[in-house]
């Protein structure tokens, strides 16, 4: 087994877009990475420059320590699923999934029609050899894709938004099904989505990627918890934001203020007064308050509900201040339930406030 | 691979895995065939126009006018120019009004089995040699034929007369041979037509003639456009028909550049006429277009929507359709729509009276029996002569006097038939083996690479089967006449597999256009080289596209009459030739047999390749 090395990858496509950056990631032998962004980040270039399908204008990709920036795709040893799975039509399931040890020569027969059974069994499909992809529900080709990806021992899994096609109850399923193979497997994956929240429940690490850039590299918890950038709270999962100046810095707290409010936060970032800054909360980090007694350390806003939904384990409400800013609150269903219409008080304790760049 | 070149077009040589330079090499093998057997012999042509005629020994190089001079000096030739341009019209109007009822019916019908049937009858007649469709209607029209011996039995006629050769038989005969390509051309064009807009009209109140004058004509005038334009095209190159149908009257062009090449051996003036023949072409089209753009802002409805393949004027099929397009704006355009529109009108008024139910029904039933009638048009001639080739008798009778299988012994065992049918076959093979090399390289190196001229050299690919085929011929003779291949199956070999090249290009084209590049990253992504992952995995996806477009080229050249004539120099006989030259003398009934073993080559041929591509009619 065997990690990517991501070094200076740079790729500017012809015209003048710089579609990659200047990006660097390591990814460690058996880690399941996962590049997230919205349409256009970079992320699919970047996975396919891994592949090899795109060359860097600059920069080195090695896999398994080796350099393979100038080899063709054909020689990275590298297993890719395709968003629209890719299984040849005018092959059958077997052949499909013999399809890359044949193409490298060095198994027998045998070898080969053990190790397609032996796909076929991990991804829960044995005995389908004979059929056609077109003969194979969405899932199920899913999973034949996997196999065939997975069947000549690659170092490396890539897949390219594989779930994408799928309805939603199934893509449920396959998040959990993909994961139980790569761990089973071992192989060092690298996953791209623009679903945040595939990316946040199936990766090791997450890399959220904005024009060509990576905003933030790190474990789910962190990124959803300790967002570095206004770009990353906003993208991943759902955040309040609150942008202004910076008006005083003290003891660890900061005050910004943001034209109809004032907030207060925990000072995450060096900041001096009179600095753009944004500040997050997460929507579940507010309580409802009976009264308004004015703490120093909570941000409080009164307003009425405009908006409810139930998302079974939790409420979501919106609620909208005089100064008519929205916010954004979850909280456990059950708990202090409000109608729609009513006026209600919120609070946000600055502990659970991050500062984050604009 | 490519190293040391990791310029802005890296992803694309990644991609196709090949090397910098190969592109050219590969790119070389169609282009040579070209340029060096295409446009040479095109330009020699010209060149040939400007020789002097030396009389008894041929020709000599220099430069004269006098071949020009003399065509235009001659009221006779003059006159004759008119009478092609006239036919020509005439064809492609008639075409059309016998054409799109049966095309849209054939869009609109709901039993596909029926439309499957109707196309395959269509599709193949369209391909059998214009030799034995006009021997059909010869045997149809000729005194004591079929139209005279109906007349007479049932009392019309008085006594026996025959119908040909003359004007209004030679009309008959060029819109039976040119009705299936309208058809077709419609067919695309009203199937694309999206059914809920009718039914939107209808909606909002429109009944039947006022949804067709407002939605549908307007939106299928780019058929109509294409239609029109290459049936007049066609009709325009003709020699076949002209000449058995025709009198001396209807000498046309094609007829006339034949004569001075085969009887006169006066090889430069058939140059000169066959180089005004594409002058009057070229004038015709852009006529047309002219008359369009001049006239298409004051024509009731047809303005606003425009058609389907506005936008893919970049490669070679694209631009031929766009070309195709604009000059159908043309008729669709000018008197047409007009014409349409009239004769609803007069027929919506005429029945307004009447109760809406009523009213629909005489419409639908009177819609039908025209169809059937059509329908009938173009399939009864190949039938009439399937069935006279089982006739005991010594001339051709009908209805035959009994079944006797004869006269396909007589094919099977002279000598003569036999070795053209030999040549036929030999011709084809080879001539579709060529053009699909041609065709499919070019195609597949446009698809993969980029070039500079690349869509100039697309264009370059389909323009051969734009040439009529009476100056392929003249213009190969000419440039065969230089390297002696005249009168050798080579020759025509060479000739069939240029100008049939743009079938299986356009074929193989638009399969790589249709096929997911992703099957071929996911094949190197697992481990196959660029030549493994084009063998099994491009290849096999296409192969249907090769195999038709290898098929289309076989069944043209085997069905092929002119050009194979010109080059024969009377020392090469294939099937069409063969009856061609019997047709002057006698009408054995082997002529028939041989024609029905034809016809069913070509069936054969024609429904294999529309099961291999699963209905390619679509």
């Amino acid at each position: 087994m065997s990690g990517i090395s991501l070094q200076d990858i740079s790729k500017r496509y012809s015209g003048s877009v710089l579609a990659v950056d200047d990006i660097d990631l390591e990814i460690e032998s058996g880690e399941f990475v996962t590049l997230v962004g919205p349409s256009g980040c970079g992320k699919t270039t970047t996975l396919r420059t891994i592949a090899g399908f795109e060359k860097p204008t600059a920069g080195t990709v090695h896999i398994g320590g080796k350099d393979v920036t100038d080899a063709p795709p054909y020689e990275r040893n590298t297993g890719m699923v395709f968003q629209d799975f890719a299984l040849f039509p005018h092959l059958t399931v077997h052949e499909n999934v013999a399809y890359g040890m044949e193409a490298d020569g060095g198994y027998t027969d045998e070898e080969i029609d053990a190790r397609v059974a032996e796909m076929l069994e991990l991804v829960e499909l044995p005995g389908t050899g004979d059929r056609k992809p077109d003969q194979l529900s969405g899932g199920q080709q899913q999973r034949i894709a996997l196999a065939r990806a997975l069947a000549p021992k690659p170092d490396a899994l890539l897949l390219d938004e594989p779930l994408a096609s799928l309805d939603k109850k199934l893509r449920e399923q396959m998040q959990v099904e993909l994961r139980r193979i790569q761990q089973e497997v071992g192989i060092t994956t690298v996953f791209v989505t623009h679903n945040q929240e595939e990316a946040l429940t199936m990766s090791d690490r997450l890399a959220v990627m904005n024009e060509g850039k990576f905003e933030q590299v790190g474990p789910p918890g962190d990124v959803y918890n300790e967002p570095e950038t206004r770009f990353v709270a906003d993208f991943i999962g759902t955040a309040n934001i609150f942008d202004g100046d910076v008006t005083q810095t003290e003891d660890g707290y900061v005050s910004v203020d943001c034209g109809d409010v004032e907030v207060e936060s925990t000072a995450t970032r060096e900041t001096a007064v009179g600095d753009d800054v944004s500040v997050v909360a997460r929507p579940e980090r507010f309580n409802f308050q009976s009264s308004t007694d004015d703490d120093r350390d909570e941000n409080v806003f009164t307003g009425e509900v405009t908006f409810r939904r139930h998302l079974g384990s939790s409420v979501e409400y919106r609620i909208e201040t005089a100064e008519g800013r929205e916010v954004v609150v979850v909280r456990p269903s059950g708990l202090d339930e409000h109608e729609p219409g009513e006026q209600v008080t919120v609070s946000v304790d600055a502990d659970n406030c991050r500062v984050v760049s604009t | 691979m490519a190293t040391e070149t990791s310029t802005s077009d890296g992803g694309e040589s990644g991609r196709a895995g090949l090397k910098q330079n190969a592109k050219y090499y590969i790119l070389s093998y169609p282009l040579a065939w070209l340029v060096f057997v295409f446009l040479a012999p095109l330009g020699m042509l010209f060149m040939f126009s400007f020789w002097v005629h030396v009389p008894g020994t041929g020709y000599t190089a220099g430069f004269t006018l006098d071949n020009y001079a003399r065509f235009f000096t001659s009221s006779l030739y003059v006159q004759q120019l008119w009478v092609t341009v006239e036919l020509a019209l005439v064809t492609a109007v008639v075409s059309l009004l016998l054409g799109y009822p049966l095309a849209y019916y054939l869009a609109r019908i709901d039993r596909p089995w029926l439309r499957n049937v109707l196309l395959i009858t269509i599709i193949s007649s369209l391909w059998i040699t214009y030799v034995i469709r006009a021997y059909a209607w010869q045997v149809i029209l000729a005194s004591r034929g079929i139209l005279s011996s109906l007349g007479v039995a049932t009392g019309i006629l008085g006594s026996h007369q025959s119908f040909y050769p003359g004007y209004w038989g030679l009309v008959v005969g060029m819109v039976y041979v040119f009705l299936p390509f309208m058809v077709l051309s419609l067919y695309s064009s009203i199937r694309n037509l999206d059914g809920e807009l009718l039914e939107a009209s209808k909606n909002l109140g429109a009944g039947p003639v006022r949804t067709f004058r407002r939605v549908t004509l307007p939106l299928t005038k780019n058929g109509i456009a294409s239609g029109t334009a290459l049936v007049f095209i066609l009709a325009l190159g003709a020699y076949v028909l002209p000449r058995l149908l025709g009198t001396p009257n209807q000498r046309t062009l094609p007829v006339l550049i034949e004569q001075q090449i085969m009887s006169e051996s006066n090889y430069p003036f058939g140059a000169a006429m066959s180089v005004l023949l594409i002058v009057v072409m070229l004038v015709f089209l852009w006529a047309l277009i002219r008359i369009t753009n001049v006239s298409a802002a004051n024509i009731g409805g047809a303005e606003g929507v425009t058609g389907e393949d506005e936008t893919s004027t970049t490669s070679g099929p694209g631009a031929l359709s766009g070309l195709w397009s604009r000059l159908g704006g043309v008729v669709a355009a000018t008197g047409l729509s007009r014409v349409y529109g009239s004769v609803a009108s007069a027929v919506s008024d005429r029945v307004e009276a009447v109760d809406s139910d009523t009213r629909e029904s005489v419409i639908g039933t009177s819609f039908r029996v025209y169809v059937a009638a059509v329908m009938l048009f173009i399939a009864a001639p190949l039938g009439i002569i399937v069935a006279v080739s089982f006739t005991p008798e010594e001339f051709l009778t009908f209805p035959p006097g009994g079944f006797s299988t004869r006269w396909y012994v007589e094919f099977f065992t002279d000598p003569a038939w036999v070795r053209s049918l030999v040549n036929s076959l030999t011709i084809a093979a080879a001539a579709a083996l060529l053009s699909t090399s041609i065709g499919g390289i070019l195609a597949f190196t446009l698809d993969r690479f980029d070039y500079k001229f690349g869509s100039l050299i697309g264009t370059f690919g389909v323009l051969p089967i734009l040439v009529p085929p009476v100056i392929i011929a003249v213009a190969f003779l000419v440039f065969f006449l230089q390297i002696g291949l005249t009168g050798t199956r080579t020759g025509i070999i060479v000739a069939h597999g240029i100008f049939y090249a743009p079938l299986p290009f356009i074929l193989i084209t638009q399969g790589l256009s249709e096929l997911n590049r992703t099957y071929e990253e996911a094949a190197m992504n697992l481990g196959a080289s660029p030549v493994r992952t084009i063998r099994t995995i491009t290849y096999p996806l296409l192969r249907a596209n090769v195999v038709s477009g290898a098929l289309f080229a076989f069944i043209l050249s085997l069905n092929e009459y002119i050009i194979a004539w010109l080059l024969s120099l009377f020392l090469v006989k294939t099937i069409p030739i063969q009856i061609f030259n019997q047709l002057r003398y006698s009408y054995p009934p082997t002529i028939a047999a041989a024609s029905t073993v034809f016809i069913l080559l070509t069936v054969v041929v024609m429904t294999a390749i529309n099961r291999l591509s699963g209905g390619i009619w679509e």
